[in-house]
């Protein structure tokens, strides 16, 4: 069996070693390059494929668990009409963090032919397991996805309720908390919050603690309080 | 067929003729007080009536002063998308003790530490979990009916400063 | 110097105040006097029975220049424990809608009466002058089967019990429902056919000995606050205790289960005999408590839909004339029948997840396991209602679950006297007092005997039920009808078609008695004011058997009378020649030339309490009015009926100083569990358990299959349209919808509708919509969020706004046993507003 295995690599071995004797230099640099734009575009169309809601629901486990919650909610319908469907959220946008997480997602393959979630019970069982795994996810981020649409910088605290607004400045501004720690569950159900503290809720040794920011103008931003609370510190 | 008027015609109709005959009279307000109002129903009996839009919550953080100082205060805020379940409840992470200064939030009410046997507990009573059932949120609308309760503080007392 | 404090009194006070504070000494307490003194302070506070739900919840209500300025929660009720829901921490205010109504108002053209006519304010005395002609009138032309009346679970106990006496006795006619018909006429039967007895055989005190909660068809964490806060504080507060919900759609309740199922409308009969054949395959029946303590019997299938008999759907049952037969069976042949329901065959006709459905029949199954189940419209409200239940009380009796504590079956009740009045006091169209029907006449012939009426005079077939009355309304067979405290052209199904039809038709006079404008009221010839709540005295009965009475506190406004001012007063008008039949006076010459107010009420015994007897520290219209304790003696004659027979109440007086007590008491003593011995004074030392309402002690299994609904979605009509309550309004929404702080927390009723099925149908959130069914349509707006999570394919639009009357669309098929309305199962279509 291992030696039918040898025998048939060291024939593929051959054909490729050998070079091809009857085809032009540039026949062979075009047609590599024919076929590497149509290899790209088949793996790009089908990479993109898979990034869109109607795939992420095309399984059950989704569409009757994750899916069903989200429509009930703001990033399904809002005021102005935009809708953040599941890779918005849960796909990174720039490619290598996509194929990254892509590649992780044939665990979710894995999962889907075993049934780890095929049923109600068993979905809500895992649930804290796979929220948490999100949780972390957007927390070592800095809650990158939901920065592609929600920038912090451009918010106008003006529009905000007054108890948002103090919320964000207080806490979101100052760099102290990213967006996940409050906005667990703004998209899907919560699973048991038992010993979860609020996310503005700060354990002590974490207060002041900044995180890694999304861009230049929010790391500004932390620069300057950070000079402005180190400058109280330095206060009698 | 005139048995199949409108209750709001009918209504409307009286009301206007009431109108006519004290006015013409120059009887008081009065009686015409004693005259059905419109009702909170549809304004035909079974005309089929547009459906109100939905109105907005009121979001002004300000808190409401209660009819009654035993009134559960109603909620200045939108709870839209709030999870109030075995799992999670969003209310508690603001208006719990533990919570109340980093969230600036009102702490619940001492009452709600107490058993059904009136025993004070460490925390929350599982018997106050969940806060919708006394607690709303109010939309910004106008009363369909207007409501003569008048305030207890109206009865009795004289006002301080009130002479 | 307190009262006569001058503002520079007051200025100086509080410059010493600031003094003070700054010096850091205590003021004495003079310093901040009450103006007027403390007892301008004093509000006077007396216990009450909430108005809403039948959880029947105890308040304290405080009163202070005769109004009502305050409610809370009453420490000392044991229902409630100091809290009340959102409603009823605003029950103050539900007396002073603006729109009250404070004369009577009857429809005149030139003058006179006329049914086209327009509502013009008339003297109580023109009032009920018209009316009784209008009565004679039919009582003479078509005779006492046209004469009706339809009345509430939210009539006190003596209001229910005066209407009783009249209808049956006095106009000799059982045309008499109340509106529990539509709420609880299923569970009633299912009491009656199993147990022999009504009501529930436990109480409230389940829920803090309970191991497991089942609710079916109930969505207890909106429509009974205060028992859900009791069930929550068992489950939070208990690590093992599991909670079950079963419903057509997601809503708050679910948010509390361990095992929530959702399945296909009507389905849920399947589930229950899934779990019966898996108590009996898993070898967990109670084999000593079935032998000893039940009978088997097997109903009779294809029982129709209750719907008028010229209908398809009836023509079609084989068993539609007779749908209450039952024949004995036994064991063997019950296991056999419900075989057929296996899990993988009911998990694909509920379209439930087969796991929960296992975890949930394991509940009833463990015999290490104490569960109530709770249930309410979901069962009720339902065609096979009756089936339902019994198909419960299987489950219970088969693993002799049941009157213990935490182990028993609950049927929870909608209005706060649905058990007290509407069932106990025998308001129904079939029913006498304390379980009687007026079809035995060993039954009649009692009640003759305790009204002191002549032998024969209560009429012996029964009345036009709820659905059937507005049916009958619309066809003039039903000509002369009185409503009093309900809003049935709001409740009623397919109102436009029928009940609205009827009220309208020219051969009738409607009378409503209402506090408020109600449709119901402005669809009638004649409008009675109404006093409510503590603007009377009052009795109400909750759904655990308690008894709860309440002083007069207030005067209601202008010339609003009570339902029982207007019951008694109104019989004054007719005496026994005009309504009872000449060969009954010729045979008992005594009654002749009496009017029904003598016979009736003024009898020896109604009359028997003299007005010293009276709590001088409070209002009491009625007694003043009729120049005895009505109240009192109406009572004590009602109680008589039940003493002695297991629905023993006690002696009227104590009912004022309890917080209300749960029948039967006996000796004092109230009773908790039923039917087993230790708890209920009837089962003797050594029986054990003792289903006494029957004649062979033993409590009935019952073998019934599933059916369908009466209508199901199609290609067309491809919605289940589901309706019912919401937490903030109660019922038509006649009281809440005017207290400003509920109407604004629920301002208008909507469509919840599952979020997928709005964007594949291109609704938006917020949009305008019309609900269409083979019978009505209303408009609405698309709701795809909050409480209600729908599955595909069903909506839900709650009843409560008259801007929005739901009930043109639905059905009037009926449970065919208890002609209870299944407000719960018909097919619409949604359409854009064009």
């Amino acid at each position: 069996m291992i030696a039918r295995i040898k025998r048939l690599a060291a024939w593929v071995w051959k054909i490729l070693s050998t070079p091809a004797a009857t085809l032009s230099l540039a026949f062979l640099t075009l047609g590599g390059f024919v076929g590497g734009v149509v290899f790209w575009g088949a793996f790009n169309t089908a990479l993109e494929l898979t990034n869109t809601e109607q795939f992420c629901t095309g399984c059950h486990e989704m569409r009757a668990n994750v899916y069903e919650e989200m429509t009930r909610t703001v990033h399904f319908s809002n005021r102005s009409g935009v809708r953040a469907s599941c890779p918005d959220c849960h796909v990174p946008h720039e490619w290598t963090d996509k194929i990254a997480r892509k590649m992780q997602a044939s665990k979710e393959v894995w999962g889907k032919i075993f049934g780890t979630i095929n049923t109600r019970q068993k979905f809500l069982d895992e649930r804290l397991r796979l929220a948490q795994h999100e949780w972390h996810r957007l927390k070592a981020n800095d809650s990158l996805e939901c920065r592609n649409c929600h920038s912090s910088v451009a918010m106008d605290l003006s529009k905000q309720t007054q108890r948002a607004a103090n919320i964000h400045t207080r806490y979101l501004l100052s760099g102290k908390a990213t967006c996940i720690d409050c906005h667990k569950g703004i998209a899907h159900e919560l699973p048991n919050m038992q010993g979860v503290d609020p996310g503005w809720h700060m354990p002590d040794e974490l207060e002041g603690d900044v995180l890694p920011s999304a861009n230049a103008v929010d790391e500004l931003r932390k620069v300057m309080a950070e000079a402005h609370s180190s400058g109280e510190k330095s206060l009698p | 067929m005139r048995c199949e008027d409108s209750p709001r015609r009918i209504i409307l109709r009286s009301f206007l003729a009431a109108l006519a005959v004290f006015a013409a009279v120059f009887s008081t307000n009065l009686a015409v007080a004693q005259m059905v109002r419109e009702l909170s129903g549809p304004p035909g009996g079974m005309d089929m009536v547009p459906a109100k839009p939905m109105p907005k919550w009121n979001v002004d953080d300000v808190r409401k002063m209660r009819a009654y100082p035993d009134q559960p205060p109603v909620i200045p805020h939108s709870i839209e998308g709030y999870q109030l379940s075995v799992n999670t409840n969003r209310c508690l992470s603001c208006h719990k003790r533990e919570f109340t200064e980093g969230a600036g939030a009102p702490m619940i009410s001492v009452t709600h530490y107490m058993t059904r046997e009136g025993q004070m507990l460490a925390d929350v009573s599982p018997r106050r979990y969940f806060c919708t059932a006394c607690h709303v949120p109010q939309a910004e609308v106008q009363p369909l009916v207007g409501n003569t309760f008048r305030d207890m503080s109206e009865m009795g007392v004289e006002h301080l400063g009130g002479k | 110097m307190i009262g006569e404090l001058t503002r520079r009194d007051l200025i100086k006070a509080h410059a010493a105040g600031i003094a003070a504070a700054t010096a850091g000494i205590a003021l004495p307490a003079g310093a901040q006097p009450v103006p007027g003194g403390v007892e301008s302070l004093e509000i006077k506070w007396s216990k009450a029975p909430c108005r809403f739900c039948g959880t029947g919840c105890g308040v304290m209500v405080g009163v202070k220049e005769g109004q009502v300025v305050a409610t809370h929660g009453d420490m000392q009720a044991e229902v409630n424990r100091g809290l009340n829901c959102i409603k009823g921490y605003f029950l103050s205010k539900i007396m002073y809608g603006e729109d009250r109504l404070k004369t009577p108002l009857l429809r005149k053209r030139n003058g006179k009466y006329a049914k086209d006519g327009e509502f013009e304010p008339v003297s109580w005395d023109e009032a009920f002058d018209v009316m009784a002609d209008q009565c004679k009138k039919v009582l003479k032309e078509k005779g006492p089967t046209a004469v009706g009346m339809f009345g509430s679970g939210q009539w006190t106990i003596f209001e229910g019990y005066a209407a009783t006496k009249l209808m049956r006795a006095g106009f000799r006619s059982n045309n008499l429902d109340p509106n529990a018909r539509h709420c609880m006429a299923s569970a009633a039967y299912a009491f009656m056919r199993t147990f022999g007895m009504d009501e529930p055989m436990g109480c409230y005190d389940d829920f803090e000995n309970a191991d497991a909660f089942v609710l079916w068809g109930s969505n207890m964490a909106e429509m009974h606050p205060i028992l859900w806060t009791r069930l929550a504080d068992r489950r939070l507060g208990h690590q093992h205790v599991k909670v079950a919900v079963l419903s057509t759609f997601t809503h708050r309740s679910m948010d509390l289960a361990d095992i929530p199922v959702i399945f296909t409308p009507g389905t849920d009969l399947a589930i229950l005999n899934y779990i019966a054949n898996h108590i009996i395959t898993s070898g967990k029946v109670n084999e000593e408590f079935v032998r000893n303590h039940t009978t088997f019997m097997k109903g009779v299938t294809n029982i129709g839909y209750g719907l008028r008999p010229e209908d398809p759907l009836e023509l079609k049952a084989a068993n539609a004339a007779n749908p209450a037969n039952m024949e004995p069976t036994d064991f063997e042949s019950f296991k056999k029948f419900v075989s057929d329901y296996t899990l993988e065959k009911v998990a694909d006709l509920t379209g439930a997840d087969p796991g929960f459905l296992q975890q949930l029949a394991d509940l009833y199954a463990d015999p290490n396991r104490k569960v109530m189940s709770l249930w309410t419209m979901g069962f009720n409200q339902h065609v096979r209602g009756v089936w339902a239940n019994h198909m419960l009380y299987n489950l219970h009796l088969l693993t002799g679950k049941i009157s213990e504590p935490g182990n028993g079956p609950f049927s929870l009740t909608g209005q706060p006297s649905a058990c007290g009045t509407a069932r106990e006091v025998g308001t129904f169209a079939h029913r006498l007092p304390a379980d009687m029907t007026v079809t035995n006449p060993e039954h009649r012939h009692h009640a003759e005997e305790i009204w002191k009426l002549p032998e024969g005079l209560l009429p012996d077939k029964p009345g036009y039920h709820a659905v059937q009355q507005d049916r009958m309304l619309k066809d003039g067979k039903l000509s002369f009808y009185w409503v009093q405290v309900n809003n049935n052209v709001q409740a009623a199904p397919n109102t436009k078609n029928e009940t609205y039809q009827g009220y309208r038709n020219p051969d009738n006079f409607i009378v409503v008695s209402d506090a408020y404008p109600t449709i119901t009221a402005m669809s009638a010839d004649l409008i009675l004011p109404a006093a409510m709540w503590v603007e009377k005295e009052g009795a109400y009965g909750n759904a655990e058997r308690r008894t709860h009475v309440w002083h007069q506190l207030v005067q209601a406004p202008g010339e609003a009378r009570s339902d029982l001012w207007q019951l008694v007063e109104f019989s004054k008008r007719f005496t026994t020649d005009e309504v009872w039949p000449a060969e009954m006076l010729d045979k008992h010459p005594d009654y002749r030339g009496k009017t029904l107010f003598e016979v009736l009420f003024k009898n020896g015994q109604v009359d028997q309490f003299p007005l010293s007897e009276v709590d001088k520290s409070y209002p009491n219209n009625e007694a003043y009015a009729f120049d005895f304790y009505i109240q009192k003696g109406l009572f004590e004659e009602y109680a008589s009926f039940g003493r002695g027979h297991g629905h023993d109440l006690a002696p009227y007086d104590r009912y004022h100083q309890e917080r209300g007590l749960r029948w039967p008491v006996v000796n004092g003593q109230e009773t908790k569990w039923r039917y087993r011995e230790g708890y209920d004074p009837y089962v003797k030392a050594g029986e054990g358990v003792k289903f006494y309402g029957r004649p062979d002690g033993r409590a009935v299994i019952l073998a019934v299959p599933y059916e369908p609904p009466a209508e199901s979605p199609d290609n067309e009509y491809d919605f289940w349209l589901v309706t019912g309550r919401v937490l903030e309004h109660w019922h038509s929404g006649s009281m809440t919808m005017r207290v400003p702080e509920l109407y604004k927390a629920f301002p208008g009723a909507r469509c919840f509708m599952n979020a997928d099925d709005a964007r594949k149908r291109g609704f938006n959130q917020g949009m305008e919509v019309r609900i269409v069914s083979r019978r009505g349509e209303i408009r609405s707006r698309v709701e795809t969020r909050g409480r209600n999570r729908m599955p595909p394919g069903v909506i839900f639009v709650p009843w409560f706004d008259a801007s929005q009357l739901i009930n043109k669309v639905t059905l009037d098929a009926t449970d065919p046993i208890s002609k209870q309305t299944d407000y719960k199962k018909c097919a619409v279509k949604i359409l854009p507003v064009a």
